[in-house]
């Protein structure tokens, strides 16, 4: 994202909607011949698009750019709207529990654990995911191969990523991975320790199918664990017709 | 995990804030889903709600009904937001009723929507749960702030932007309904809810000095 400076006329609307605070004004600099302008700070901007959808500018100063590699991968995971080829779904997740009526990709014994970076609204280097996922994988957590997180990963063994991401910024990523239910309260002894030497903010999520009693284990997993579950979340009614019962 | 996960709040707020959306399994039925999904949109469209919207064409704030609807294709997520149990009871009646055969999702205090699938026939088939927010959380902005953030799951309303339009309401500037639609308008699944917004825009606006 560019904000065009002979365009700009530095009024200040397209600051507060950026939710990387990464938009900046500039006084005038005159030995340059450069009046007050706005300015993108390329390092923090994630390519989410809301200024340039805002359509805030009265100027139209703020404009898309061509994205190369690896930095179209901002867009990829921060722009909803942007569909990510890996996964087909917009955004930086996958269909995980939302179809799993239909999918049976949780099945009962196994949990879903999603680690989301950066969200709420801090945003996140690659590199926090990775060393998250290198202390994951000798764990015995299986990695969503679906995943556009998974899909950068250089070495499915030590679970490195590709060099060149580890600096591109985000708005959030999440490590999705399926835990076998007895192996819940270990791993989740280990994100702990992750969380506390991340640079960022780690949303975790848990996914568990209902038992046919009604119990749900993911959530008694997650009280033995000492991580009560949220008040309130998502529900798959089992509307959708599945491909095999399970 | 999930664009409509760790909505934060206090419960009694939460109770008023549901959404309801479907979605195609890609490799299972998502062919020919994109006329269903017309459908969902359709039956839910007949109940009283906040907000709706499908990410590539955007939210109520966005663009109108029809050309949401008209939009729809065999990956598309469609969402509705509803601000009380009794319309979403009424909601998955009718979608039950219907039988397309796509994933329904409800979004919710999960008492609610538990509740609500007894009385309707529904099972609760899988769950989602926050565990909550670890590492640098001394970051983030106060309660009422990130209830109104953590609306677009994908993090696209700013919370600087919140802090603004409620200075903007404390100084008689812009209306609270007003404030709340302009949030509404960077979250394109429009799964933000608005009323919800409008409420805690004014708590914010009277906690705020000056």
């Amino acid at each position: 994202m560019l904000i065009d400076p002979e365009r700009c006329r530095c009024c200040g609307d397209c600051l507060a909607l950026c939710p990387m605070n990464a938009i900046r004004l500039f006084a005038p600099d005159r030995a340059a011949g450069r009046p007050a302008h706005a300015a993108i700070d390329r390092d923090e901007c994630v390519e989410c698009g809301v200024c340039f959808r805002s359509a805030v500018c009265p100027q139209q100063a703020i404009r898309e750019e061509d994205l190369p590699w690896p930095r179209i991968l901002r867009k990829a995971f921060s722009d909803p709207v942007f569909t990510h080829p890996g996964t087909d779904i917009p955004g930086r997740g996958t269909e995980e529990m939302k179809t799993n009526d239909v999918t049976g990709r949780f099945r009962p014994g196994f949990i879903g654990l999603g680690l989301e970076f950066g969200r709420p609204g801090i945003g996140t280097r690659l590199r926090e995911t990775e060393a998250a996922i290198r202390r994951l994988l000798p764990l015995g957590v299986v990695l969503e191969p679906n995943n556009p997180l998974t899909q950068l990963i250089a070495d499915p063994a030590t679970g490195a990523l590709r060099p060149e991401v580890r600096d591109e910024k985000v708005l959030s990523a999440i490590v999705e991975a399926l835990v076998p239910e007895e192996a819940f309260d270990r791993i989740l002894a280990e994100v702990r320790a992750i969380a506390a030497e991340a640079d960022t903010v780690i949303s975790v999520g848990v996914i568990g199918k209902v038992a046919a009693d009604g119990r749900v284990p993911a959530a008694e997993a997650m009280r033995r664990a000492g991580l009560p579950p949220s008040a309130n979340g998502k529900v798959n009614v089992g509307l959708g017709r599945p491909l095999y019962p399970f | 995990m999930s664009h409509t996960l760790h909505r934060c709040g206090v419960p009694e707020e939460l109770k008023k804030d549901f959404v309801v959306f479907s979605m195609s399994a890609k490799t299972v039925n998502a062919p020919g889903s994109g006329e269903k999904m017309k459908r969902f949109f359709e039956i839910l469209s007949r109940f009283p709600s906040t907000n709706f919207g499908d990410v590539k064409t955007g939210s109520r704030y966005n663009a109108d009904w029809q050309t949401i609807h008209d939009r729809f294709r065999d990956q598309s997520v469609a969402h509705y937001v509803f601000t009380d149990r009794g319309t979403v009871a009424q909601a998955l009646r009718e979608l039950k009723q219907a039988d397309l055969g796509l994933s329904v999702i409800v979004s919710g205090l999960f008492g609610e929507i538990e509740a609500i699938c007894r009385e309707v026939g529904l099972p609760v088939h899988t769950v989602q749960y926050s565990g909550g927010v670890l590492g640098r959380t001394e970051r983030l902005p106060p309660g009422p702030v990130l209830a109104i953030t953590t609306m677009c799951g994908h993090g696209l309303v700013s919370a600087r932007l919140v802090e603004k339009l409620a200075r903007q309401v404390k100084r008689g500037k812009k209306e609270a309904s007003a404030a709340a639609a302009e949030l509404a308008r960077p979250c394109m699944c429009g799964v933000f809810n608005v009323e919800r917004a409008e409420r805690l825009l004014r708590e914010i606006a009277e906690r705020q000095e000056g």
